[in-house]
């Protein structure tokens, strides 16, 4: 089992406006692996895209990203050259749990010789990492195609113009050879005669096109981790489907690692590999794709596969889930989304639901886990936990989990309740970093 | 439509403004109930008076039949031919005195409409990128206050406070530098000179401030705007995300896209500035054409009246020929029909 | 009344049914009486304190709507049938008034009535032929009246109200100046006689002032009251897009700045007589018709002197010696919260009664210009093609020309004209603003008009029930009334810039009607001596006027349309400058 190259634990960003304080994402845990497609997917407001723009780091006032949240970026030649340039704030203990406060680079695996040291496996907290770092971070190794296109290019400056600049921050070209390279990109991504695209606006581009040179403007970057958010959502269907088989193509073509933000589900059975939903600021369902379509667990992720229309076999209506999606305000003391489940009980509404693993039915009961740690999955029942895999990261190696009071199934509805709300009390993040307003997951209503 | 189609539209459009400008001041000049030939040669009812009368109007083209007196009256302001001032300078041509006296205006507008560029819209744009500071408030209610106060006030009360500049500021503004008187005519001729041109700049520097004060209170505002609105836009997040940094998406990202909605605006000032010299100009004594309008205007001389007040329309058609010229430059989704 | 929920949040808004309570107005109140009770016996309360002022007020614009109508129609008869040129035209005009008047009027019918109309291509110049046969029934209609003797029948009617009027009016008000007088003379003794209670002049026009700012304060008050309770006692819906906007002004703060200063100007203004601390025709107009008591320390006797001679020796000419300032006596006990001019009027009536000329003169030329907008965008949008193109040539024409330019030329050309005699100039300038400021109006409603006339439009509107006279009252009245408050907000302000440039020049208002720009010069020579408060004080009304309106106008654009992108921004910011002034 490898390391991910980007885990995202715990994540909480919060909105403090005049009016109300919005927690856009309340403890969202995730990971993407190399050269795998997370799929991220839920109605707006569920907290997709802030993810987004958090991992970026790209969110500004009133909104915070809380410390308690860890975003890591796993990439060794990244750590390597990180902790080079940070040894003070380098760990090298191996333990993220016992990580330094003032320490935002962990090294697993490698050898401490100060400018020389040399990291085989690690990862970079992006949370507590210093704003140069992050800056580092943004293009080179994970880059960002948004939804509309159009407003995402600058509409003063030729499309050529915006692409030669990020080559020459990132790829340190300029002149002749940038323009050359940017015809290249250009070029890759579909857009047909680049040297007079090139020297064209982005309103000249059509709609399809504008979304290809959002596309290259990130691959021009060298990234990593290429996030999408809703890059499909605004083009009709026959140029989606051309620009999904763009990003499978690069993707291939370049090793990258994707995460695919939508609200299409559908698209997310064509492109991901993992899935990742989302409601309501918390991830809900976490599961490898074709299970997540075979067997959803989660109430939430059943309404959603029943309401593409297609799937749907019987009525002349459309199922639709009732309701909309709640901004939450305050800490979670209850499921969030029971006011609109049809599977609900009186526990839901009082218990706030961890995300646990979910088996098939048929697979054997899994007797008592040791407690998971900060509320992640427990491990497979006897097996032992894979021998290199850092202790308490989430993993996303075909793991199936689901927030829910229905699961585990094979427990009784009492322990079930017990499991999520014992462990809800018991995992009470240690009083690391903690500031003076409430500890995260305290389950205290505000 | 390209753009070349634009511009033509533009300027073809243009013709029937000056067209029916010109008719107006036509209009004005024949159907006045401010007789101009009287205004020419006063009241005496002598003999010599009436044949003198007479002449006048003769001369003026008011005997005419009022078709012919019209279609002699366009073409000469369209060839440029604006007669003579009959009443404030006797027997001068209206072109010699645009050149001496438009000469000086130009001057003052030069500055009137450099200075709030250089210092509104720096600060606006500061205000837009540290907004909501104290420092943000403190310029925003600078600029309010500056673009509510009325350019004749202002004027007095700046007249006043460099006239007494020792007592109220500490130093002598007339002695600043270079020795200059406070109102009056800034002297032009010797501008090439360092002298010469420190001189005149120091002496339509008042002026100038009182009548680009409005500007730019407005400038200011808009650049804080402008910024804000940009500084918030998809693309300089997007920009961000790619890994710009954060001083080049301000310097080329933001400051490029807010540049547009203030030409516009810049260009609107400017066409404002026409009518405020007057009150400027009388105020600081300057002898420009709004001061010479202003004289015209008392005296009823009617013929430069009217010429000026052709010569105002044509300008003002120039400036939004020239607004839309720099807008196309700036910005290139002009002219484009989007869908 | 039952059932409804407030939701503060926008967003949960649209989803919920909107309480919907469809019984006529009465029987709601009839459900609820109590609020409406209090509020209409609050009102009446109001009312009567100042019903003389009121019946006053209509009686003299009545007087002054009935004298306009007969004199129009004298001088119209006059000047046409002067014969020559002028007469001519001037019949001319005449005519092209009718015909236009009935034009507005057809087309507006014509426009109500649309959703009848299924191919009006083919009726166009029916349409024109409309307004030749209203305009003629108009003018037949009104020679018909005129040979009648009807014109005089008018002026009968209108003088029997008036006098019915002047009975109410010569009651007793709160907030007239003789409830609270502050005129008076001190003995050597240190007693007041002549003044409210005693005081001295100056606490009794501060009580005076602080009950009629107080009062307009309560009647402002309890309208906000009324309208509160209605929206939550008897309204029919339970939330509409208004309620959005008010919510948002109630939290911009430059906006209640904006509000405060315009309650302040308009207030003095209106109530200017109260305000101020003699009266303009004391004062100002007629100072050699009245005269005042005074205690004589000389002769240590009451004396009457003309107010004129008074002035002549309580002139500011900028020693010390000659100088009366800021909130000081005189030597015939006169108060003078703003010292006194250079030829010995009182400052603060000065510029009390100047507030009311700016006020009525920026009202006047908006009214102008929202009438001519509103009838041109109708046509604009109705016949479009040519007489659109007429239109935009004509506007861009006007707006093209400097506005100061404009206005020095008009008032020097027609300052010899009757016009110009009325209001010593503002009438004439009154409506100088409004011709050359309504191409900005114009501009704005045309957009909107122009969809009114699409017929594919339409044809949706009757798709899903709705009429186009539904939408039009809904939602197009809603945005240019809309429009129409920010645009006169910010116009206002530009008005006062504009009209006080003028008089600051010698051309607009002549002396001896105040106007806040005349003061300014008047003290020109002195700013930088002791009477610096002559050019000074006006200087700042102006401006935190000026500032109030700009942000009256800012606050209602962000509160009706947080989004607004205005086009015109640019256009009407040359009109919120007053041209440059």
């Amino acid at each position: 089992m490898t390391d991910p190259l980007l885990s995202v634990e715990s994540l909480r960003t919060t909105f403090h406006t005049d009016q109300e304080v919005v927690r856009a994402v309340d403890g969202a845990s995730f990971s993407v692996a190399p050269t795998e497609t997370l799929g991220i997917v839920g109605e707006s407001g569920s907290g997709k895209s802030v993810t987004a723009r958090s991992v970026l780091g790209l969110v500004e006032e009133p909104g915070r990203v809380h410390p308690d949240s860890s975003i890591r970026y796993h990439d060794p030649a990244f750590v390597q050259r990180t902790a080079r340039a940070h040894p003070d704030a380098t760990f090298w203990g191996g333990d993220v749990d016992n990580e330094p406060d003032d320490a935002f680079v962990t090294v697993h695996e490698g050898e401490q010789s100060g400018e020389n040291a040399v990291v085989k496996r690690g990862s970079v907290d992006l949370v507590s990492a210093p704003d140069a770092v992050v800056q580092q971070v943004r293009g080179s190794e994970i880059a960002m195609v948004s939804q509309d296109a159009l407003s995402s290019l600058n509409p003063v400056y030729t499309v050529g113009n915006q692409i030669e600049e990020l080559l020459g921050i990132h790829r340190g070209l300029s002149g002749r050879e940038a323009t050359e390279t940017a015809e290249e990109l250009l070029r890759n991504v579909g857009i047909p005669d680049p040297e007079r695209r090139l020297r064209e606006y982005p309103h000249q581009f059509s709609g399809g096109m504008q979304q290809r040179a959002v596309i290259a403007l990130a691959l021009a970057c060298d990234p990593s981790v290429l996030v999408c958010d809703e890059p499909t959502t605004a083009l009709d269907v026959t140029i989606q489907a051309q620009v999904l088989d763009l990003l499978a193509r690069l993707k291939r073509e370049q090793d990258l690692s994707v995460v695919f933000i939508t609200h299409d589900i559908g698209v997310i059975a064509q492109v991901a590999d993992s899935v990742a939903v989302m409601y309501a600021g918390e991830v809900v369902e976490r599961a490898p794709v074709e299970r997540l379509f075979d067997v959803p667990k989660h109430p939430y992720t059943r309404g959603l596969l029943r309401s593409i229309p297609g799937v749907a076999t019987t009525g002349d209506r459309l199922p639709t889930i009732e309701g909309s999606v709640p901004t939450p305000s305050e800490a979670a003391t209850s499921c969030r989304f029971a006011p609109r489940c049809p599977e609900a009980f009186d526990a839901c509404h009082e218990v706030h639901p961890d995300a646990v693993r979910v088996a098939g039915e048929e697979e054997p009961a899994e007797r008592d886990a040791p407690p998971a740690e900060n509320g992640t999955q427990s491990r497979e029942n006897g097996k032992p936990p894979a021998a290199d895999a850092a202790p308490g990261l989430p993993t996303a190696n075909g793991e199936h989990t689901a927030a829910c009071l229905l699961y585990p199934a094979t427990l009784s509805t009492g322990e079930r309740v017990e499991r999520h709300d014992g462990d809800d009390r018991s995992n009470r993040a240690p009083p690391s970093r903690t500031d003076a307003s409430g500890a995260a997951g305290s389950g205290v209503s505000e | 439509m390209s753009r070349v189609r634009y511009f033509g539209r533009r300027i073809l459009l243009s013709i029937p403004v000056l067209v029916l400008g010109g008719t107006f001041t036509f209009l004005v000049f024949r159907f006045s109930p401010v007789d101009p030939a009287a205004a020419i040669v006063g009241t005496a009812a002598t003999e010599e008076g009436v044949a003198e009368y007479n002449r006048v109007r003769a001369e003026l083209g008011l005997s005419q039949p009022v078709l012919d007196h019209y279609w002699a009256y366009m073409l000469d302001l369209f060839t440029l031919n604006l007669g003579q001032s009959w009443v404030v300078s006797q027997g001068t041509p209206v072109t010699d005195l645009l050149n001496t006296y438009g000469l000086r205006t130009l001057w003052l507008t030069f500055w009137a409409v450099l200075i709030p560029i250089f210092v509104g819209i720096p600060l606006g744009v500061y205000a837009g990128l540290h907004a909501n500071t104290k420092v943000d408030y403190a310029v925003s209610v600078f600029g309010i206050v500056w673009r509510a106060m009325p350019n004749f006030w202002l004027a007095i009360i700046l007249l006043a406070v460099l006239s007494q500049s020792k007592s109220i500021l500490g130093f002598d503004w007339s002695g600043f530098i270079v020795d200059t008187a406070l109102i009056g005519t800034p002297d032009l001729t010797n501008l090439t000179t360092v002298d010469g041109f420190l001189e005149a700049t120091k002496r339509i520097l008042p002026p100038a401030i009182v009548l680009g004060s409005a500007s730019m209170g407005s400038e200011l505002r808009i650049a804080r705007t402008a910024v804000l609105e940009t500084i918030n836009a998809d693309y300089v997040e997007n920009a961000k995300a790619n890994g710009v940094p954060d001083r080049r998406v301000v310097w080329k990202h933001v400051l490029r896209n807010a540049l547009v909605p203030l030409v516009p605006t810049v260009t609107n000032e400017a066409f404002l500035l026409i009518g405020g010299s007057v009150i400027v100009e009388v105020v600081f004594g300057i002898h420009g054409i709004g001061w010479l309008f202003f004289q015209a205007a008392l005296n009823a001389d009617m013929p430069l009246v009217t010429a000026l007040v052709f010569v105002f329309i044509v300008v003002v058609v120039g400036i939004n020929i020239l607004q839309d010229v720099l807008y196309a430059l700036i910005d290139p989704r002009v002219g484009y029909d989007a869908r | 009344m039952a059932g409804h929920t407030h939701s503060t949040d926008d967003r949960t808004r649209d989803e919920q049914p909107h309480a919907r309570d469809d019984r006529p107005l009465r029987s709601r109140v009839a459900e609820t009486p109590r609020p409406a009770a209090i509020w209409l016996l609050g009102a009446a309360a109001l009312l009567a304190v100042e019903l003389g002022d009121i019946a006053g007020a209509v009686r003299s614009l009545g007087g002054m709507a009935v004298g306009a109508v007969a004199f129009s129609y004298s001088g119209t008869l006059s000047v046409a049938g002067s014969g020559g040129t002028v007469g001519l035209l001037a019949l001319v005009g005449v005519v092209l008034g009718f015909f236009v008047g009935g034009l507005a009027i057809a087309t507006w019918t014509r426009i109500r009535v649309l959703h009848r109309v299924t191919d009006r291509f083919s009726y166009r110049t029916r349409q024109l032929l409309d307004g030749v046969v209203l305009g003629a029934a108009v003018a037949l209609a009104t020679w018909l009246g005129v040979t009648i003797g009807a014109v005089d029948v008018l002026v009968a009617a209108g003088g029997v109200v008036r006098s019915l009027l002047g009975v109410v009016a010569d009651l007793p008000t709160l907030t007239a100046r003789e409830t609270i007088p502050n005129r008076g003379y001190q003995t050597p003794d240190g007693t007041w006689h002549g003044t409210f209670m005693s005081l001295a002049p100056a606490y009794a026009w501060a009580v005076r002032v602080v009950v009629v700012y107080g009062y307009v304060a309560a009647v402002l008050a309890w309208t906000w009251m009324g309208y509160l309770w209605y929206r939550a006692h008897y309204r029919r819906v339970d939330w509409t897009p208004r309620d959005d906007v008010v919510r948002r002004l109630r939290s911009h703060r430059w906006g209640q700045f904006g509000m405060v200063v315009t309650f302040l100007f308009l207030t003095l203004a209106i109530f200017a007589p109260s305000l101020a601390t003699t009266t303009a025709q004391q004062n100002l107009y007629e100072p050699f018709s009245h005269s005042i008591t005074h205690y004589d320390a000389n002769t240590d006797s009451v004396r009457e002197t003309l107010v004129g001679s008074a002035n002549l020796q309580t002139q500011s000419e900028g020693y010390a010696s000659a100088n009366f300032g800021p909130m000081s006596y005189d030597q015939y006990d006169r108060f003078h919260p703003a010292g006194t001019l250079t030829n010995g009027k009182d400052l603060w009536t000065f510029l009390a009664y100047g507030a009311r000329v700016s006020l009525v003169i920026g009202l006047l030329s908006i009214g102008v210009s929202a009438i001519l907008a509103t009838v041109f965008s109708l046509f604009s949008a109705y016949y479009r093609g040519l007489v659109d193109l007429v239109l935009v040539v004509v506007g861009d024409t006007i707006m093209g020309v400097p506005r100061l330019l404009m206005l020095i030329l008009l008032t020097v050309i027609l300052s010899d004209t009757w016009i110009a005699g009325l209001y010593n100039g503002g009438i004439l300038l009154a409506l100088i603003l409004a011709g050359t400021g309504w191409p900005f109006l114009w501009r704005s409603f045309r957009g909107p008009t122009l969809q009114i006339a699409e017929e594919e439009w339409v044809d949706a509107a009757r798709s899903y029930g709705q009429s186009a006279t539904g939408i039009m009252r809904l939602h197009m009245l809603p945005y240019l009334v809309g429009y129409l408050l920010i645009y006169s907000s910010l116009i206002l302000g530009g008005v006062i810039l504009a009209v006080a440039g003028l008089s600051f020049l010698g051309f607009g208002i002549t002396a001896p009607t105040p106007e806040w720009g005349r003061a300014v010069n008047l003290g020109r020579e002195y700013v930088a001596s002791a009477s610096w408060h002559i050019s000074l004080i006006p200087g700042v009304m102006i401006t935190l006027v000026v500032m109030g309106f700009n942000a009256m106008g800012d606050a209602l654009r962000d509160a009706v349309d947080p989004k607004s992108d205005d086009g015109n921004a640019a256009t009407t910011e040359a009109d919120a400058r007053g041209g440059g002034a």
